[in-house]
């Protein structure tokens, strides 16, 4: 081969361009409380980073550090006043379960943030995550246009959960608040329903997929404006159901070569 | 018919050579290469040190024994080498000077049984692959069609520059192909005028685009899929006018238009060698002076390190000698995961599902790999996967073990 290979075609890559996709809404995030904001950031990045490290040494490889992007999206989704070790607990749980068991970034099926956010409010029913706000939506924006350009989230997921949710509020609530909506769900749309472990892998799969997402959000949500929480348990529920999309799309597939070998 | 491909590389970095042809440059050596014809264990028919002519036997096929392989160039044999399992590793001719002029004499082409003899026992039958598996065909095989690729590669000759002064061996070589076939002979060329006469037994084809629009698995993919067990076969320009050739004149044919290109080239152009040749012999002239350059035959994406031209390529790369592998960053894993961009979803022409396939591949499953239409495709096709996705495996090699499993349940 004498072509060279770009530098996001490497895990490496990916994760730097994510991490780079997340600095802005994670800074907008951390300008109302600088402080304890720091506090909740430095005890993610050690939680995931410890983890790292000592999956690393057990198994003899590099240690890597793929879970910044975890821990940003975490900081990002938890308020401030959370206790730090249930962050930690809720953080450890994610990234070994949804992440380091299965070998490491990409190899599982299920975003590690995803894992940690829902285990966060299934095991400490006091915590309620951050809604989202315009201000980190619109922090979102630049990032979100960095990926799809890259090709790490894909149009179709984005397209078909707005078009999921937007739908299913239009038919059980009446008057949709279109911008307080879009606020709610911009980030967590982007970076967790559309990471692309988790999600489908085949086009026809993403539209359904992010149908699926879209739909779940609503019925989770339980009101016109999605909750944090509500897209949460989507994201998690879409992406346990993606490698079954996936799956019956190849099935839907192979009929064209059926008798290939006859 | 007009068929543009999107998917895969545009060709847009890569200097292309000039698209005239330099000259004729001649190596002291030329091979057969075991690396072309992967499992093939020679028999062979001449010994090291004899003298061979030019399209003289070298070796015939243990398992079929009527297709032969013959010497490109008059000379000696210099040397044989087996590789593992007495499979066939290189055998080498020291080229003669001087090669003494033969007589000519045109060959029957009426039936279909002449024209296969001849093809077999002049030495041109391992030009065709067939798909599935892209292997030499067996003797006795009648493909469903046969498609000859004439589309222009990046950085690779410009065929309609090649065949200018062949036009009339090229259209006999189609017509000679349409005896082997009960079904079309399609020849895929890039937009202009078409490369030989459309008849009814032969249809020309064009296509445009992404360098996915030079490979044969793209052209049969959009022509004619392989569906329901049937085979095709594919074939290279230059051997069509080789086999044209080879009927005119009853003589053998090794030339071969290559085009010399590559960062270490200092002009990339066009020369007329011939098969097998050594690559070194003939890009010496147009590398800088000093470069230490390795050589590639095939394409950008899938050529591979090579001292000998590979039998199926036209193109020779010139790029520096990597510098040893970096030591691992701490943000890289020892070993990478697939994770699916969107760049993994444009890459491959034929109509396959790109990643369910590499997890197929990836973990050797055969039969899923089947189902999702993997008999379509050879290395060339996948190669584009193994530069753009991030687990950096080598999807040729992955999806070439995947094959040769499904051809040993096959037969």
């Amino acid at each position: 081969m004498t072509v060279a290979r770009p530098l996001w075609t490497s895990v490496a890559g990916v994760t730097l361009a994510q991490s780079a996709a997340l600095v802005a809404p994670a800074v907008v995030t951390g300008l109302a409380n600088p402080t304890g904001y720091a506090v909740v950031l430095a005890t993610a990045l050690l939680t995931v980073w410890f983890w790292e490290g000592l999956f690393a040494a057990l198994r003899r490889h590099t240690p890597s550090g793929h879970g910044i992007t975890t821990a940003l999206i975490i900081v990002v989704l938890v308020p401030v006043d959370t206790a730090l070790w249930q962050v930690a607990i809720a953080l450890s749980l994610g990234v070994v379960l949804a992440e380091l068991v299965f070998g490491g970034r990409g190899f599982g099926f299920l975003s590690p943030a995803v894992v940690a956010a829902s285990l966060l409010v299934f095991s400490f029913p006091e915590v309620t995550l951050a809604p989202g706000t315009t201000n980190v939506a619109l922090a979102t924006a630049p990032g979100a246009i960095l990926l799809l350009f890259l090709g790490l989230i894909s149009w179709r997921v984005i397209l078909s959960a707005v078009v999921g949710t937007g739908l299913l509020l239009m038919l059980s609530v009446d008057g949709l608040n279109a911008p307080q909506v879009a606020a709610a769900m911009t980030f967590c749309v982007v970076f967790l329903v559309c990471d692309p472990t988790a999600a489908s892998a085949t086009n026809t799969g993403r539209w359904i997929y992010g149908l699926l997402a879209g739909g779940l959000i609503v019925l989770f949500s339980g009101g016109p404006i999605p909750t944090t929480e509500g897209i949460v348990f989507a994201a998690l529920l879409a992406s346990i159901f993606a490698p079954l999309i996936d799956h019956l799309i190849v099935l839907a597939h192979a009929k064209r070569w059926k008798t290939a070998d006859a | 018919m007009h068929y543009t491909i999107r998917q895969g590389h545009w060709p847009s970095d890569l200097v292309a050579p000039v698209q005239a042809i330099d000259g004729v440059s001649l190596p002291d050596t030329a091979a057969v290469i075991g690396a072309d014809f992967p499992g093939l264990r020679p028999v062979f028919a001449v010994e090291q040190g004899d003298e061979v002519a030019a399209g003289q036997v070298l070796f015939t096929d243990r398992k079929h024994k009527e297709i032969t392989h013959v010497a490109p160039c008059a000379g000696t044999v210099a040397q044989i080498v087996y590789g593992p399992r007495r499979t066939l590793s290189a055998c080498v001719i020291k080229r003669a000077a001087q090669a003494t002029p033969r007589q000519s004499m045109p060959l029957d082409d009426s039936t279909d049984a002449a024209v296969r003899d001849v093809l077999q026992s002049r030495g041109m039958w391992p030009a065709f692959r067939t798909r599935p598996f892209g292997r030499t065909p067996s003797p006795d095989a009648r493909p469903a069609a046969i498609f000859v690729n004439a589309v222009r590669g990046a950085a690779a000759p410009d065929p309609h520059v090649v065949l200018q002064a062949r036009t009339e061996l090229f259209a006999k070589g189609a017509a000679v192909l349409t005896m082997l076939t009960d079904g079309l002979v399609y020849v895929c060329q890039a937009k202009g005028h078409p490369l030989c006469p459309i008849t009814n037994r032969v249809r020309v084809a064009t296509f445009g685009g992404t360098m996915a629009s030079a490979l044969p698995g793209t052209h049969i993919d959009r022509l004619y899929p392989v569906q329901s067990g049937r085979q095709v076969w594919t074939i290279g320009y230059q051997d069509v006018v080789a086999i044209g050739y080879l009927f005119a004149t009853g003589q053998y044919a090794a030339d071969r238009v290559v085009a010399i290109s590559g960062p270490l080239s200092e002009s990339p152009k066009l020369v007329q060698t011939i098969l097998g040749a050594r690559i070194a012999d003939i890009a010496a002239d147009s590398m800088a002076e000093g470069a230490n350059p390795v050589f590639h035959s095939g394409t950008p994406l899938s050529g591979r390190e090579a001292v000998f031209l590979g039998r199926f390529d036209v193109q020779i790369t010139a790029t520096a000698r990597p510098a040893p592998p970096r030591k691992a960053s701490w943000l890289s894993a020892t070993q990478g995961a697939l994770i699916p961009t969107a760049a993994l979803d444009r890459a491959l022409a034929p109509r396959v599902l790109p990643v369910p396939l590499m997890r197929a591949l990836s973990v050797g499953d055969s039969e899923t790999a089947r189902r999702l239409g993997c008999l379509a495709l050879i290395e060339e096709d996948v190669a584009i996967l193994s530069q753009l996705c991030t687990s950096g495996a080598d999807y040729g090699l992955l999806l070439r073990q995947v094959l040769d499993e499904l051809m040993e349940d096959a037969a």
